[in-house]
């Protein structure tokens, strides 16, 4: 009877011992699992414990999604020629708002390569916590414009043209960076010059990856006109569509073409001449480095217009100056 | 020798619970990996796991992860997900050569939002063929209304007939929509927020005003003639007033980009709408604000009105000379 009660607590106690600890290696892998807060009436938990949960379903569907949506996503094949991006840029009170939108139009574009230059001896920290956060590839640098090139208080926009220094700082890093680094597949790009105040659809980037030498198309809103285009016949540039000037070289605007990297590459001295008259500085450039019937028409056959010059109106600020000049301005620790 | 048995029975049982017990309380990081590594294999169970009745851990505030952003950059829009509230974006526009454009950058940032949904009215007798290629093309969930402003409002000069501030008529159409399309009934979480073709959007914007329960509000930039206009917090994080030089007295001093409204509110009170006639400049957002909130129940956003997530910019007029009066580019290339 005796032996009989000892080994049945003896059993009772390794039952004891065997369910404690698969209880506890049970509860061991539900740890960080979704909780079902109910219980504990905890809102909190419990909305984030739902939003965890869906966090993962989200991730899940992309992961499945994107190798299925070739016509969005661009399979990214070695060999797919990055786009560079030259945006000169300067301090003013809307910088922050165009930088930011560029960027959110950017964010669209596989392989871009953003070469942010600031017209500043120094790089600001606006910008350098701008770039940061922006989920971009970028290259920060800056070149200030000489006094004499500089426009001052007043002036008109179009009386000098503005960031030849700052553009060609980003050819000479452009070419310096590649100098590093030889090989053929280095030199598969395309380089466009993308002012921060205009807009840019997204398939004009699709268009402009497949330049061989210099590629354009037309821009809207520019030139006085609805839009500016080269004019095509038989698949090839003939002539330029445009109210201003169209006895220029290249009578085009910055934002309607692009220029193959390996051409850049292959033509080191050439730049845009600051001191241009007016008009004419994106001949300055292209003059070196192709003829009009090398031109490769986009957009379809240039019909389409895929970028606008927009320009942003200078915000007033009469109220803002009135309350400095009494030493209560808005507080300069928040940035704008 | 019984002594020692008892001493280790005693042991074996106390043991496995002290485990129990130290895990319970250990910090995030171990369950986070967990998450990571069984991914695969427990996400289907995850999905339909929702009434276990077995133990599960509740995690802390700490736990949320960031997501890198990267992941999802080419995909657009981002994947619909039924739990977080959708946002209604109700954008008047009308048309001008800068049209396109505007709608064309809005249209770059609104695909990077997710769950966002864009009331699009166009001040016209019908849509556009303009309008309605563009919303098509980008792949957005969208609305495409449209309503015209009659042309005794549009135009200026009588005093007593005073313009009618641009977009109200639209803007009223949109609350009408949505007070025809959901019922307040409904469990469908949504946010309003009227957003202007030409401003600029930060895209944390969106994510500070999803979780508004009534009204949110956040400073805004280049309004007012100041360089941001912003609503004055308290310690206890109520909004007591209005860091305004233009007439800071009004009920609601802020500008069409400075709040967010709770869908349930819009459907809560069905006769709050935008005030056509007699409102004074700068008083328009008042006139809705106040059939619907106290000042008392808005929710500061944006680190208790101290960062700028939006900036009212504007766009230049293009200077069109060059067409002349009979139009030098082909009319049929879409601008």
């Amino acid at each position: 009877m005796a032996t009989r009660m000892k080994l049945k607590l003896k059993t009772v106690f390794v039952l004891y011992f065997m369910v404690s600890l698969m209880g506890l290696i049970y509860a061991l892998m539900q740890l960080g699992q979704r909780c079902d807060c109910a219980e504990h009436d905890m809102p909190k938990d419990r909305t984030i414990s739902r939003l965890r949960g869906e966090l993962h379903r989200l991730q899940e569907q992309m992961r499945k999604a994107e190798p299925t949506k070739p016509p969005q996503k661009l399979a990214v094949k070695p060999a797919q020629p990055t786009i560079y991006v030259i945006t000169p840029t300067y301090t003013r009170f809307v910088q922050k708002a165009e930088l930011t939108r560029l960027a959110q139009t950017f964010l669209h574009v596989p392989q871009l390569h953003w070469i942010l230059v600031e017209d500043s001896p120094h790089k600001t920290p606006l910008v350098s916590g701008f770039l940061a956060s922006s989920g971009l590839a970028y290259t920060h640098l800056h070149t200030p414009t000489p006094r004499d090139r500089k426009l001052q208080e007043g002036d008109p926009s179009w009386l000098k043209p503005r960031g030849a220094e700052q553009r060609n700082e980003g050819l000479r890093w452009l070419r310096e960076d590649r100098r590093g680094q030889p090989g053929a597949d280095t030199q598969l790009g395309v380089v466009y010059f993308a002012d921060d105040d205009n807009t840019y659809s997204l398939q004009l980037f699709e268009e402009m990856r497949g330049t061989q030498r210099v590629s354009v198309w037309p821009v809207g809103l520019v030139g006085g006109m609805r839009y500016e285009r080269p004019v095509v016949e038989g698949g090839k540039v003939v002539r330029f569509h445009t109210g201003w000037r169209p006895s220029r070289p290249f009578p085009l605007d910055m934002a309607g073409f692009a220029v193959s990297l390996k051409l850049v590459i292959a033509n080191q001295d050439a730049c845009f001449d600051g001191d241009a008259p007016m008009g004419f500085l994106e001949s300055s450039f292209l003059q070196g480095l192709v003829t009009m019937d090398e031109l490769e028409p986009k957009a379809e056959n240039c019909t389409k217009v895929l970028v606008w010059h927009t320009r942003t109106e200078k915000p007033k600020m009469k109220r803002e100056e009135a309350l400095q000049k009494q030493g209560l301005g808005s507080d300069t620790a928040v940035e704008v | 020798m019984p002594k020692r048995r008892d001493i280790l029975a005693i042991v074996l049982i106390v043991l496995p619970w002290t485990l129990l017990i130290t895990v319970w309380h250990q910090s995030a990081i171990a369950p986070l990996l967990a998450i990571r590594k069984d991914d695969g294999a427990d996400g289907g169970r995850r999905e339909a796991g929702q009434a276990s009745d077995s133990k599960e851990y509740c995690s802390s505030d700490k736990d949320i992860v960031e997501v890198v952003r990267t992941e999802y950059v080419y995909t657009r829009p981002p994947p619909w997900s039924d739990v977080l509230p959708t946002i209604h974006i109700i954008t008047p526009t009308y048309s001008r050569p800068v049209q396109k454009a505007e709608l064309t950058r809005l249209a770059n940032t609104f695909l990077h939002v997710a769950n966002l949904h864009w009331i699009l009215v166009e001040d016209s007798q019908r849509r556009t063929p303009l309008v309605t290629r563009m919303l098509r093309e980008t792949g957005l969930n969208y609305t495409h209304l449209n309503v015209e402003t009659p042309r005794n409002y549009k135009l200026r000069g009588d005093t007593r007939d005073p313009r009618i501030p641009r977009g109200t008529m639209q803007r009223n159409l949109a609350l009408r929509w949505l007070r025809e399309t959901f019922n307040s009934n409904s469990s469908q979480a949504g946010i309003v927020y009227f957003a202007d073709d030409d401003n600029t959007y930060s895209l944390e914007l969106f994510e500070e005003m999803r979780s508004t329960r009534k009204v949110s509000v956040w400073p805004v930039a280049f309004v007012g003639g100041l360089r941001y206009e912003s609503p004055k917090v308290n310690a206890a994080g109520k909004v007591y007033g209005w860091k305004t030089v233009f007439d800071p007295h009004r009920p609601f001093a802020i500008d069409m980009a400075g709040f967010a409204i709770n869908l349930r509110l819009i459907l809560f009170k069905p006769q709050a709408y935008f005030k056509l006639r007699g409102v004074k400049g700068g008083y328009q957002e008042s006139s809705l604000l106040r059939e619907l909130v106290t000042l008392n129940d808005l929710e500061p956003k944006a680190a208790n009105c101290t960062k700028i997530l939006v900036w009212h910019t504007r766009t230049e007029k293009p200077v069109l000379v060059n067409e002349g009066k009979k139009g030098f580019t082909d009319p049929n290339v879409e601008i």
